[in-house]
């Protein structure tokens, strides 16, 4: 009985290292191909970067482009390079895993992997935008708001952050097929309540507020203009 | 500026112009009644005020006073009236701020100046109030008598106007440039013929946008042209109606900065300042009456202070910071920004506006804040002064920026060295 016990183990211990010893190789594969890759893509990088700068291509895009008023920190040419970088990288992946199926007895893989990167690497774009866009009106928002002399201004910058954070946040998992339905539910559960709120807060909350505000309005006499004493310009 | 520049009808009209010796260039749109009666009232004396009888007065095509009837004003007046030439400004776009309306009209007109090769070229706000025979004189005597390239006016002071210009534009041409004009964007000046070949070539030899100002106190800086000022007993409204004043400084300061950012190998070269001769009557100074509430203005300081110090953060360095947060905690009576604080942070702005530390829009938005928090000290600080005592204090603040050049431009060309 033992001896019977023992022997099933040492198949099963056989089957699974005969499984890693066929995996290996495409492994190896999977990580060879990427390391040139990335030394292909650093290089290309490199030489992109310095025939960018050859050109002055900062200089010559900066009066024209748009692109610094959303991402500032970041030169054109640094962005340029970035995506030369990654792009290659994405491709070596790519060519990894076809290379880890060529190299390796398990098929198929190749197929589902390629099948999901447009989403993933449509994801990705639509992660960047978000959070570009969201920290860009945030600070939009604050700015303005300050300068219009709100005193909830970082309440309402934070607001319109988060709000657009979320909403790619959904738009993510969705590309991704991710939490299916259950996500758009919660989006709109989460953002139908917030209207809700908002409505309720307003319309029973605040109504006291609005008619005495109505009513001032209407009786207020009509104000002679101050001529203002401070003049800027 | 090539011919091709110039609308078809109006290069008609240069070539039959012939020698030119005044060109008045009336850089906005103009009335036609007020234009008709400055006209009569003004023509015996024209000849005299260019020493010829050779002068042109340019208006913009859109203006009211149609070409026709210019004509007929002038065969009105006899034979050595002036004649008249339209010129086209860019398309009418509401958004468009009053003063780059105004820099298009001048870069035009010195356009016109170099094409007709006048000698001098005079430009005037568009309320006509410089066209009389004597102001004429006071702007084109200097240009003719004492070789000055640039003529600029020194209006009458009042103490709390025109502080965007006393508290940053100005100080910064005198400290950049070493040009100690009172108003380096003024819409009142006259040119030599060279300073006119100059200020239109700027448009061509430079990619700008289309509400680039222009600067001519830095242009006759950069030539080493002769800057002369004269004192004036006019005062021009300018229409900022419905414009917040961050759209206000993002245009005037955004532009100052834009233009320290092209020319920054020339003033990093330059030191100290020196005094334009100064002629004409020293202009009566106003008295403001009431001292102004600075407490709206504190509130708005207050605010920036509790909301954008994050903002502050990327482009103030931390003392700066503490500097900030010290004058927040301070009294609204005991309310004062030191003048070596607002040069810094002026000069801190500039570096970010440089390095694109964010978006341009949100950084002169976080300006405004601490502009305000300066409005607030200056209007405390002077309340019980005199006008002229105002405009020591003018003075004090433009030395501060000239003594806090070093740190400019030691952060200028070490951006990334450590500032504590």
């Amino acid at each position: 009985m033992w001896q019977q016990i023992e022997e099933s183990l040492r198949d099963s211990m056989g089957r699974v290292f005969t499984k890693i010893a066929t995996l290996l190789p495409g492994i190896l594969a999977f990580v060879l191909v990427l390391l040139i890759f990335l030394i292909i893509a650093w290089l290309i990088a490199m030489l992109v970067r310095s025939v960018l700068r050859a050109v002055k291509f900062d200089e010559r895009t900066s009066s024209t482009s748009t692109l610094s008023e959303w991402a500032p920190r970041q030169t054109p040419t640094i962005l340029v390079t970035r995506v030369v970088f990654w792009s290659f990288v994405i491709i070596g992946v790519l060519v990894g895993v076809s290379a880890f199926e060529a190299a390796s007895a398990e098929s198929g893989i190749s197929a589902y992997v390629f099948a999901y990167v447009p989403r993933v690497i449509g994801a990705a774009v639509l992660l960047f935008f978000g959070t570009i866009i969201g920290r860009f009106l945030s600070r939009s928002v604050l700015i303005t708001a300050v300068n219009l002399n709100l005193h909830y201004a970082r309440l309402l910058a934070t607001g319109v952050r988060w709000l657009v954070f979320v909403l790619t946040a959904a738009m993510v998992l969705d590309h991704l097929a991710i939490g299916g339905d259950i996500v758009d539910l919660a989006f709109g559960i989460l953002f139908g309540g917030i209207v809700l709120a908002l409505a309720l807060a307003v319309g029973l909350g605040s109504r006291d507020l609005v008619s005495r505000s109505l009513e001032r309005e209407t009786n207020r006499p009509v104000e002679v203009p101050v001529e203002e004493k401070l003049h800027h310009f | 500026m090539p011919k091709s520049d110039l609308a078809e009808e109006t290069k008609n009209d240069v070539e039959q112009a012939g020698p030119v010796d005044l060109l008045i260039g009336i850089a906005g749109a103009v009335n036609k009644d007020e234009m008709q009666q400055y006209l009569q009232n003004m023509n015996a004396d024209l000849s005299a005020t260019a020493q010829s009888s050779h002068v042109v007065v340019a208006y913009p095509g859109s203006s009211e006073l149609e070409s026709g009837e210019a004509e007929r004003f002038a065969g009105a007046a006899g034979v050595n009236a002036p004649r008249f030439l339209q010129y086209s400004l860019p398309a009418g776009d509401p958004a468009v701020l009053p003063w780059t309306i105004a820099s298009a009209a001048q870069k035009a007109i010195c356009s016109l100046a170099v094409e007709l090769d006048a000698k001098v070229c005079v430009l005037l706000h568009s309320d006509l109030a410089m066209l009389t025979p004597e102001k004429l004189r006071l702007f084109t005597s200097p240009v003719l008598e004492k070789a000055c390239d640039l003529v600029v006016p020194v209006y009458p002071s009042r103490k709390f106007e025109g502080l965007l210009n006393h508290s940053i534009l100005a100080p910064i041409a005198r400290a950049l440039y070493g040009q100690r004009v009172r108003y380096p964007l003024a819409q009142d000046l006259s040119c030599s013929a060279r300073m006119c070949g100059k200020l239109s070539e700027t448009d061509n030899t430079r990619e700008r946008s289309e509400s680039s100002l222009l600067w001519p106190t830095t242009q006759a800086a950069l030539n080493s042209f002769q800057v002369c000022q004269v004192n004036v007993d006019v005062q021009h409204a300018t229409q900022t109606e419905g414009l917040d004043l961050s759209t206000v400084l993002s245009s005037l300061v955004g532009s100052a900065y834009i233009e320290m950012e092209t020319y920054a190998p020339f003033w990093q070269r330059v030191r100290g300042s020196h005094p334009p001769a100064v002629s004409g009557n020293a202009a009566q100074q106003i008295n403001d009456g009431e001292p102004v509430d600075a407490k709206p203005l504190i509130d708005s300081f207050l605010l920036g202070s509790h909301n954008l110090q994050e903002v502050w953060g990327l482009v103030l360095p931390p003392v700066t910071l503490l500097e900030l947060k010290k004058l927040a905690r301070s009294s609204p009576e005991a309310f004062r920004m030191p003048d070596d604080l607002w040069v810094r942070i002026v000069y801190d702005f500039a570096l970010a506006h440089r390095l694109r530390t964010m978006n341009r829009g949100h950084l002169m938005g976080a300006l405004t804040p601490l502009y305000l928090g300066w409005v607030a000290s200056y209007a405390q600080e002077v309340a019980g002064l005199s006008p002229f005592a105002a405009e020591q204090r003018f003075e004090q603040l433009a030395r501060s920026y000239e003594e806090g050049k070093p740190y400019l431009v030691s952060r200028w060309r070490w951006p990334d060295r450590f500032n504590p």
